[in-house]
């Protein structure tokens, strides 16, 4: 018998407490090179000349990596501890700290590697069905199968590295004790959890500061950008962690205080969550951040997709509009004959004609009232000789009242504003609309605006394509634009991150259910024991269900109903900026989830009874 | 008395915590080279941390130590894992067998870890499990077999290696009237045929009658000690009358 052979052992015939996290493993590296197959494909380049796609996914990839490296250093502080007995014992039997660590980097590194292999293996197989559905998902009608050797590369080198550092890190976290403790390590009883009402205090007020400045957009959170967010990620994980540890204790107190804490069951679950409290209480946070994260994922990326039809028509009020420069006078007549004979084809439209005169260096435009009123997708107004009105120019700016004061107009008053751009956002800064006698004495160059907006444009892909292949944007001679185009172009970067937000928010749900079964499976010897022993003494099958469905429910749903209080409180806390239907979308997305938690909650409590059992 | 294996001297040991305990208060003992001795005492009485100080698995606070001539806490971390999977045997109450390996995997570890030759590891695996009369139980897993059976797994990987001192806590503690009689001739022969030295921690007055000498520990010091004569019957009786004056008296054969 070689050492190799203690090694291959530990983990084939330790296989269930393994498997979970050899499963999330495969999981994620499998995403990761799926990614990593989009990103390098060879069409990309020609599909999407902006690159969005490919640095979104190599992003993503990115994060999937640094998910996966929090996630592996998690699960072998897990493994290390459900061992420190066997570890012991081998210390007992003469093995040096070295051939510890040996034995444990070797264990590891065998699971990476069988890991990577199998994530490539099941990677290559779904590839081209992997393909079928991104060219649906993401509109990439000339993703074909190819043979992604960058892909294999990367994903290999990456993930090789990235298992060799963290397991070589770990072994020395393997601490050199005196082999009695290791030995005792299962019968030593866990740490009380602390009271400590002053930090979940402190945290929570930080949290909330930090987010309540945020939504208000306060200034300094602009000067400190990034690190703001930062700030407020971590100051958000520690009052996540302290509220759960202290409620946990808080609940425990005051159910021991309870006179029913003698009746039936009660002090069976009670003192066990007491005994556990402190490993209880880290799983129910591990599991409500991994929660949290898999339904932001979801909601806030499923539900952008629905808004992008609102968010273009902001942005690019008109299906066309081509704005002549001055001097164009002769080539926009055919420009405005070909869009208008395109368009007669395409279906029915309205055609706005319009005009404004602009100061270029300051961008500030003027319209007549007359030129103002055609636009037409306003409520016209009327303006006395000594009035103005103001319109935005870009989107979600408020546009400046005053700056017509600078001009020689007069003296004129305020009389309202429109706070939508009512052109392309970003063409002009301000535009002020004055009297028509006011307009004609204006002497700044002449822009004419020809708007058109078809009926049901969100499918009339092919029109702006066929006008935006023959007229473009000239600089200084025309302006071209298309919340068709928009539309199309939002509505694919919108599905890229539908994309990578579902395989993410799955990777998420795939650690959690990892860190929730390798939990139960650490605890299932004890817990049958001390189950076994109770049944001796007049303990039937339905009590033994009943402290166990208990047990259960606190640990799955308890995360879940956190998550979800923390989703919609920062989704009401942000109620300016997000529509109804977000909310819709949240609620429908929670209740597949709880659904799906609620179906995995019977089979787990099956599962874990029998085992328990038997 | 000739040689001895194991010398102590003024042993100690403090537990530092909340509250400072001194679990052994000095202690002066020595193992002859042959010698098979068992150690007595009621509960608390600090005969387990005694065992567990020789066993270089815990640190004492205080004194020294020798096995063998040589000092195993002067040892560094190498030093100290070869020199107890050449010089020391371990048999424990709760067997401590790794559950991942079977029953002939277990007994080989101390060899495997000290990268054996195949042929020699045969060699030594044949020798004991003659021995121990444990063939048919081999190939098996250790959760299949019953706890007479582990604790003779336990005893044949703490042998394999001939060492020169074989400690023992309290290893008949989980096993019934029965096992306990076939692991403790056991004992009796491995003393015998391999001259190991063994030292034992046991609250079992029968089985501490197996044993040449009996030493008791109470409150951390060496209480008193007595020599079996010719008569295991009498010796036995001299057992429990010690344990009885010392209040932990156990009645039972």
């Amino acid at each position: 018998m070689s050492f190799n052979h203690i090694v291959v052992q530990n983990i084939l015939r330790d296989k269930s407490t393994y498997i979970s996290y050899f499963l999330s493993s495969i999981f994620s590296i499998l995403v990761f090179f799926l990614f990593s197959i989009t990103a390098f494909h060879p069409m990309l380049a020609k599909m999407d000349t902006t690159s969005t796609l490919g640095v979104t996914m190599l992003l993503a990839s990115f994060f999937i990596y640094v998910f996966s490296i929090v996630f592996i250093i998690y699960s072998l502080f897990a493994f290390l501890k459900k061992k420190t007995k066997t570890l012991g014992t081998f210390m007992m039997m003469g093995a040096s700290m070295k051939q510890i660590r040996k034995m444990f980097f070797r264990e590891n590194m065998i699971i990476a590697g069988a890991a990577i292999i199998t994530a490539i293996v099941c990677g290559l197989v779904i590839a081209p069905l992997y393909l079928m559905v991104a060219k649906k998902i993401l509109r990439a009608e000339i993703f074909g199968m190819y043979v992604p050797i960058q892909a294999i590369l990367i994903t290999i080198v990456l993930f090789t590295l990235l298992f060799l550092i963290v397991t070589k890190f770990m072994t020395y976290m393997i601490k050199k004790e005196e082999i009695v403790h290791l030995l005792k390590a299962d019968i030593t009883q866990e740490k009380l959890i602390k009271l400590e009402p002053f930090k979940l205090i402190l945290f929570i007020i930080v949290s909330v500061f930090l987010l309540f400045s945020m939504i208000k957009e306060m200034n300094w959170v602009e000067s400190f950008g990034t690190l703001s967010y930062i700030a407020l990620f971590i100051s958000l994980l520690l009052a996540i962690y302290f509220t759960v540890t202290q409620g946990m204790l808080l609940a425990i107190r005051v159910w021991q205080k309870q006179p029913s804490y003698f009746r039936k069951t009660n002090m069976l679950f009670v003192s066990n969550l007491k005994a556990r409290g402190r490993s209880h209480a880290h799983i129910i946070y591990l599991l409500t951040v991994l929660l949290l994260g898999t339904f932001v994922c979801t909601s806030v990326l499923y539900s952008s997709y629905y808004n992008v039809e609102e968010k273009t028509e902001m942005l690019y009020p008109y299906s066309f509009q081509y704005t002549s420069f001055p001097g164009n006078e002769l080539e926009a007549q055919k420009d405005i004959t070909f869009i208008e004979a395109t368009l007669d084809k395409a279906g029915n439209y309205e055609a706005y004609y319009s005009a404004f005169k602009t100061d270029d260096k300051r961008r500030i435009a003027f319209m007549s009232v007359t030129n103002f009123n055609q636009l037409g997708q306003h409520k016209p107004i009327t303006l006395k000789n000594n009035e103005y009105f103001v319109a935005a120019g870009h989107e979600g700016v408020d546009p400046n009242k005053e700056s017509i004061h600078d001009y020689p107009f007069g003296n004129l008053e305020f009389t309202g504003i429109e706070k939508r751009n009512i052109l392309t956002s970003g063409l002009q800064n301000v535009y002020y609309i004055v009297p028509d006698e006011v307009y004609e004495t204006i002497e700044y160059p002449d822009y004419k605006i020809f708007a058109y907006e078809l009926d049901g444009w969100t499918n009339k892909a092919h029109v702006a394509n066929t006008i935006l292949s023959k007229i473009t944007t000239e600089p200084d001679i025309r302006l071209m634009t298309s919340k068709i185009e928009l539309y199309e172009t939002e509505k694919f970067v919108k599905s890229i991150m539908f994309f990578i937000g579902f395989m993410l928010s799955l990777i998420f749900m795939s650690a959690a259910l990892s860190i929730l079964y390798f939990y139960l499976q650490t605890s299932l010897e004890r817990e049958r024991e001390k189950f076994s022993g109770i049944r001796k003494i007049g303990f039937s099958m339905k009590e033994l269900s009943s402290v166990v469905t208990k047990e259960l429910t606190t640990l799955i749903f308890i995360p879940f109903t956190i998550a979800v209080f923390i989703l919609f409180a920062t989704l009401l806390g942000m109620h300016n900026y997000i529509s109804l239907a977000f909310y819709q979308l949240t609620a429908i997305g929670l209740g597949i989830f709880l659904l799906l938690f609620i179906i995995s909650f019977f089979f787990i409590r099956k599962g874990y009874i029998n085992k328990l059992v038997n | 008395m000739t040689d001895t294996i194991l010398h102590v001297k003024q042993l100690q040991k403090e537990y530092t915590g909340e509250i400072t305990y001194k679990a052994l208060k000095g202690i002066d003992f020595h193992l002859g080279e042959k010698e098979f001795v068992a150690v007595m005492g009621p509960s608390g009485s600090g005969k387990t941390t005694f065992l567990n100080c020789i066993s270089t698995i815990d640190r004492p606070s205080n004194g020294s130590i020798i096995i063998n001539s040589k000092d195993p806490y002067k040892l560094n971390d190498d030093e100290l894992a070869r020199f107890r999977r050449t010089e020391l045997g371990f048999v424990f109450q709760d067997f401590n067998l790794v559950h991942t390996l079977t029953v002939e995997e277990n007994i080989l570890l101390p060899l495997t870890l000290d990268s054996v030759s195949e042929k020699e590891m045969k060699q030594s695996l044949d020798k004991i499990v003659d021995f121990l009369g444990i063939e048919e139980i081999l190939k098996k897993r250790t959760f299949e077999i019953s706890g007479g059976q582990k604790q003779r797994v336990a005893i044949a990987r703490a042998v394999i290696h001939n060492p020169k001192l074989l400690l023992a806590d309290e290893p008949t503690g989980n096993l019934d009237s029965k096992s306990v009689n076939s692991v403790m001739t056991l004992f009796e022969s491995i003393n015998k045929t391999f001259n190991t030295a063994i030292l034992m921690v046991t609250h079992d007055a029968y089985v501490a009658s197996f044993a040449s000498r009996v030493i008791f520990i109470q409150d951390g010091i060496l209480y008193n000690e007595i020599h079996r004569g010719k008569n295991k019957q009498q010796f036995y009786q001299e057992i429990m009358d010690t344990l009885t004056f010392l209040g932990g008296g156990q009645h039972e054969f």
